[in-house]
């Protein structure tokens, strides 16, 4: 039963993670009916900054003070992702207006490319760390209900924790604001946002900001625990079966998505992965997804109609 | 009716509007006046809503003037429009189909709220009273629209009259001065037209709002518009009121053939 337990939240503090990178592929959807395949870029591309800038920062400040550093990365980094969402702004979409979906997934690929090249440029493309400071020994917990207690990882922990946290506030922001109201409008109909005074351009920007910061609290996650590499950009590939799952226009349904496909994992290598030498983990989330592309091609909470991407 | 109509609020002269070599409009003018409900209409093809068009900023004719409050509009497009207070529905329905009607409403106030966006952002102090203060005047709109019971439905799911309703509702929650309807009654059964008939002259009547409407069902026109501007093949063909328009032989040849 405890090793049953471990198992389980094991895979839900991971699922925690892909709903992470799966939210920034939603928010963006969500507000432009875009699907954003430079999602995985825009991650690596903050963590490169994220990464680097610290780095920087730590040396001119003489190394005293890691979390000022940080602190200050964080910032800066949060700077770049705003800058990145101008610009594409600015040179893409707003040249893309009232265009078919189609044509703006091929621009988000071309996107992808240009970020993964221009952050490999500017950052660097050795493999660099991101510490700040999670702690990385795992912990024992209920010691005095089950044998031996379950054993948890603290950095997984905190990673669930912090991405739970905000998640919860882009729900918020997204239901209950005004600003909210009018991203999920323009995500609606352009024409229509434009005839009632909602400003395109802007509200772009603003989604892109937010995916861009989306992406920049997973690269930092995510690159704290496998380093800050090219690799990382293919983290989104782990989070697609999440939006299959979930569907494309649900925030909470990311967050499920993400969870179910954590659990899955990490239960069904245990469980199944014995009677058939292993190595389930791999590929379950895609399998799941495929099932669901079959049988429920809206995802658990997506709205009904949606054009294949 | 008791309400004045007033002074000229928008005043079109010799617009021509062309698609490469497509003629859309050609050489046309007329104006509007504040408070009246002015009428566009006109066969298939005849030009009505390009005429819309160019009003809402989406067109941009090659030729001609566009007076709005006494002051020509040489930059223009569908944003500046909404914020010098021109507000439209559209004829095939362009709402926010997700979104529950208060939402859709809603949307409207945009341009009215005054906290900045990051205030709205975070929900906080200001931003929420004045969101507050502008979910009433929604409220308004909604009992003013007899569409209480189906606030919060999604819009997506309701009847094409509701819709249409609330597509004239999301335009109303910018208290417009001039308001523009794309065939408001295009695709609707006698009752529904009936009930929309009634919301604009209502909305005419209680706000003053200045109404232009395009439609092609003759006789509902007639009935409920000051003036009528009559369009054929982009040109136009009769100005004037509805009795006037009627008689008109070139309307009466456009409408129905020269045979008759």
């Amino acid at each position: 039963m405890a090793f049953f337990l471990e198992t389980l939240i094991g895979g839900l503090m991971a699922g925690m993670l892909y709903s992470l990178v799966a939210l920034g592929f939603v928010l963006i959807f969500k507000a432009s009916g875009v699907f954003n395949f430079a999602q995985g870029a825009m991650v690596l591309f903050a963590a490169l900054a994220m990464a680097r800038f610290s780095e920087w920062i730590d040396a001119a400040l003489g190394g005293d003070s890691l979390v000022l550093a940080n602190v200050l990365a964080f910032l800066a980094a949060g700077v770049v992702m705003f800058i990145v969402a101008w610009v594409i702004e600015r040179l893409v979409l707003r040249n893309l207006v009232n265009q078919e979906g189609a044509t703006l997934l091929m621009a988000t690929l071309g996107i992808a490319y240009v970020l993964e090249g221009i952050g490999q440029t500017l950052f660097g493309s050795e493999i660099y760390k991101i510490d700040v400071g999670m702690p990385k020994d795992p912990v024992m917990m209920l010691e005095g209900v089950f044998e031996g207690g379950i054993l948890i990882n603290k950095e997984d922990f905190y990673a669930a924790l912090i991405a739970a946290v905000l998640v919860v506030l882009l729900t918020l922001f997204f239901q209950k604001t005004s600003t909210g109201r009018a991203l999920r409008a323009v995500a609606d109909d352009h024409q229509a946002a434009l005839s009632i005074g909602i400003p395109l351009n802007r509200i772009w920007v603003i989604v892109w900001c937010v995916a861009g910061v989306v992406a920049l609290v997973a690269g930092i996650i995510w690159g704290s625990k496998l380093g800050v590499q090219f690799s990382l950009a293919t983290v989104a590939l782990r989070a697609l079966p999440v939006v299959i799952l979930g569907g494309l226009t649900s925030v909470p349904g990311a967050i499920l998505g993400g969870l179910i496909i954590g659990v899955g994992e990490k239960l069904s290598e245990v469980y199944l992965g014995p009677m058939v030498g292993g190595g389930i983990e791999i590929w379950f989330a895609y399998m799941l997804a495929l099932v669901f592309l079959l049988f429920r091609p809206q995802g658990l909470f997506g709205e009904k109609i949606i054009d294949r991407v | 009716m008791s309400k004045e109509i007033g002074d000229v609020i928008l005043d079109l002269q010799n617009i021509s509007l062309r698609f490469g070599g497509v003629k859309a409009l050609s050489d046309i003018s007329f104006d509007v006046r504040e408070h009246e409900i002015r009428a566009i209409i006109g066969p298939n093809g005849a030009g009505k809503s390009s005429m819309l068009n160019v009003i809402n900023g989406v067109y941009h004719p090659q030729e001609g003037r566009i007076m709005f409050r006494g002051e020509e509009r040489t930059q223009m497009d569908p944003h500046l429009a909404a914020r010098h207070g021109i507000s439209r529905t559209f004829q095939n329905i362009a709402l926010f189909k997700g979104m529950s009607v208060l939402d859709n409403i809603m949307t409207g106030r945009n341009l009215k709220m005054k906290s900045n966006l990051l205030l709205q952002a975070i929900w906080w102090g200001p931003a929420r009273n004045e969101e507050l203060e502008h979910r009433a005047k929604v409220e308004e709109i909604i009992d003013f629209l007899e569409i209480q019971h189906i606030r919060k439905t999604p819009v997506g799911r309701l009847p094409y009259g509701f819709q249409k309703r609330v597509d004239l509702g999301r335009a109303l929650a910018m208290e417009p001065q001039v308001l523009l309807l794309d065939e408001p009654m295009a695709g609707m059964n006698v009752e529904e037209k009936q009930d929309m008939c009634r919301f604009i002259l209502d909305v005419n009547d209680q706000f003053g709002t200045t109404i232009v409407l395009i439609e092609h069902d003759m006789g509902v026109v007639m009935d409920i518009s000051d003036r009528v501007v009559v369009l054929d093949y982009g040109r136009k063909i009769g100005d004037g009121d509805p009795d006037e328009v009627r008689s008109s032989p070139e309307v009466i040849k456009a409408y129905l053939g020269a045979g008759h």
